[in-house]
């Protein structure tokens, strides 16, 4: 589906990283470990085609990815390590603006149930300014959830999460790989998630 | 018909951003109307003096208390990542651009346009212009919305310095300030300088999501 291929990222004549390849499938994990600024957001944002790469090139479903990039965006979700959560507003707001610019077809019941588990049920009309960092992360993920996309794209996913926020993670994974998903997310260290291929840059 | 639900969904979410944070259009507003305040007190109570630079001190205070808010066009939702996640909902930079500039006109132009009555009745403008007032700045500010677009988007790969976009926008309006009052001092070329105005927003509207979206792409990668 997604293959990247020898791709290298130069910045003011200094090499970020040099010669990545991989290949993203239905049903695949890929996992890009690394210190801090070694270059996992770059390469995650030049997968994401926002910043151009020195050599090599991606392709989506066969064919370059600038040549089918809108396709691509119709199938991928991304959650950088920022909060894109709107921090004035409420969650329940939030959750109202994504499900409609998302047009998503996702049911009411269907987030209820979400917010339960990720346990954001008693906080609907907080504002997002107010959670705490674990709180505010575990609600980006429900954008996954919203916008129902094949292809996952999250950078450091599992900064701020407890234990236990882990380990649903873990499960959302397994369950996105069982409906013919994938994943590619960077982190400084596994916390114990299956992978199918790991990169270190 | 998706496409068009994105846009309509986009302004829903202008709408509670801006309804969210409505003190920042009131402090505008308010910022305005203590200008002028201060215009007058300044000037003396000459009702006749007040009356024949009315108009200029208008045309400047809004001017002026518009660009107040460019720092926040594109800022919150660059540094929020925001910016990369409506991008990647299927809507280019350039037409996040012009989305972006009828949001700043329709929240933070069109409240300057409902309080410009109350600003001539406070500066002794006869009526008669107030007609011209109005239909200038509802060409001149969405020309001004444009420019405020490309130097804010400019503004993102120049952190440092905020002023910069408030100077650019300052002196790219000169023409629109000079054609603007002309419209109001000379009313018996109102159809010619009517046109000139339309021809320089015309220019900027075309100008704008090309210059801005390249802006907001290099700013996203050097980010």
């Amino acid at each position: 589906m997604l293959i990247v291929k020898d791709l290298s990222v130069q910045r003011l004549d200094k090499a970020i990283f040099e010669n990545i390849s991989l290949s993203l499938s239905p049903r695949n994990i890929t996992i890009l470990k690394g210190k801090n600024g070694s270059g996992k957001t770059t390469l995650l944002k030049a997968i994401l085609n926002i910043i151009e790469p020195s050599f090599g090139s991606i392709y989506w479903k066969g064919k370059l990815l600038k040549k089918n990039l809108y396709d691509f965006y119709n199938h991928v979700t991304y959650i950088p390590d920022t909060t894109t959560s709107l921090k004035k507003l409420t969650i329940r707001d939030n959750i109202n603006i994504w499900k409609k610019f998302f047009i998503s077809d996702i049911n009411n019941a269907q987030i209820e149930t979400a917010l339960k588990t990720l346990k954001l049920d008693n906080n609907l009309n907080k504002k997002v300014g107010t959670l705490s960092f674990g709180e505010t992360k575990k609600l980006e993920f429900l954008r996954l959830i919203i916008e129902n996309k094949n292809v996952w794209i999250l950078d450091e996913p599992f900064s701020n999460l407890d234990d236990d926020s882990i380990e649903l993670m873990k499960q959302t994974f397994e369950d996105h790989c069982a409906n013919e998903g994938s994943i590619i997310f960077s982190s400084h260290q596994n916390p114990g998630i299956y992978v199918t291929e790991e990169m270190e840059l | 018909m998706k496409f068009l639900n994105k846009i309509i969904f986009f302004y829903f979410r202008e709408y509670k951003l801006n309804m969210s944070g409505v003190q920042d259009i009131l402090t505008n507003i308010i910022f305005f109307f203590v200008s002028i305040f201060i215009f007058i007190f300044s000037i003396g109570p000459d009702k006749e003096t007040i009356s024949l630079i009315g108009v200029g001190i208008v045309w400047t205070l809004l001017l002026l208390s518009s660009t107040l808010s460019l720092r926040k066009f594109y800022q919150d939702d660059f540094e929020n990542g925001n910016l990369l996640i409506i991008h990647l909902n299927g809507l280019s930079f350039g037409f996040i651009a012009i989305l972006k500039t009828f949001s700043h006109f329709l929240f933070v132009q069109v409240p300057f346009l409902l309080s410009i009555p109350i600003a001539c009745v406070l500066l002794n403008i006869a009526n008669d212009k107030l007609f011209y007032l109005l239909t200038s700045f509802g060409i001149a500010s969405l020309t001004l919305s444009c420019l405020g677009s490309i130097s804010s988007s400019m503004n993102l790969m120049n952190q440092r310095n905020y002023l910069l976009g408030s100077v650019i926008v300052m002196i790219f309006s000169v023409p629109i300030i000079i054609f603007s009052v002309s419209i109001i001092n000379m009313e018996e070329n109102f159809n010619s300088l009517i046109n000139i105005l339309f021809g320089i927003l015309l220019i900027v509207f075309a100008i704008n999501p090309w210059a801005s979206g390249l802006c907001l792409k290099l700013s996203l990668e050097n980010n």
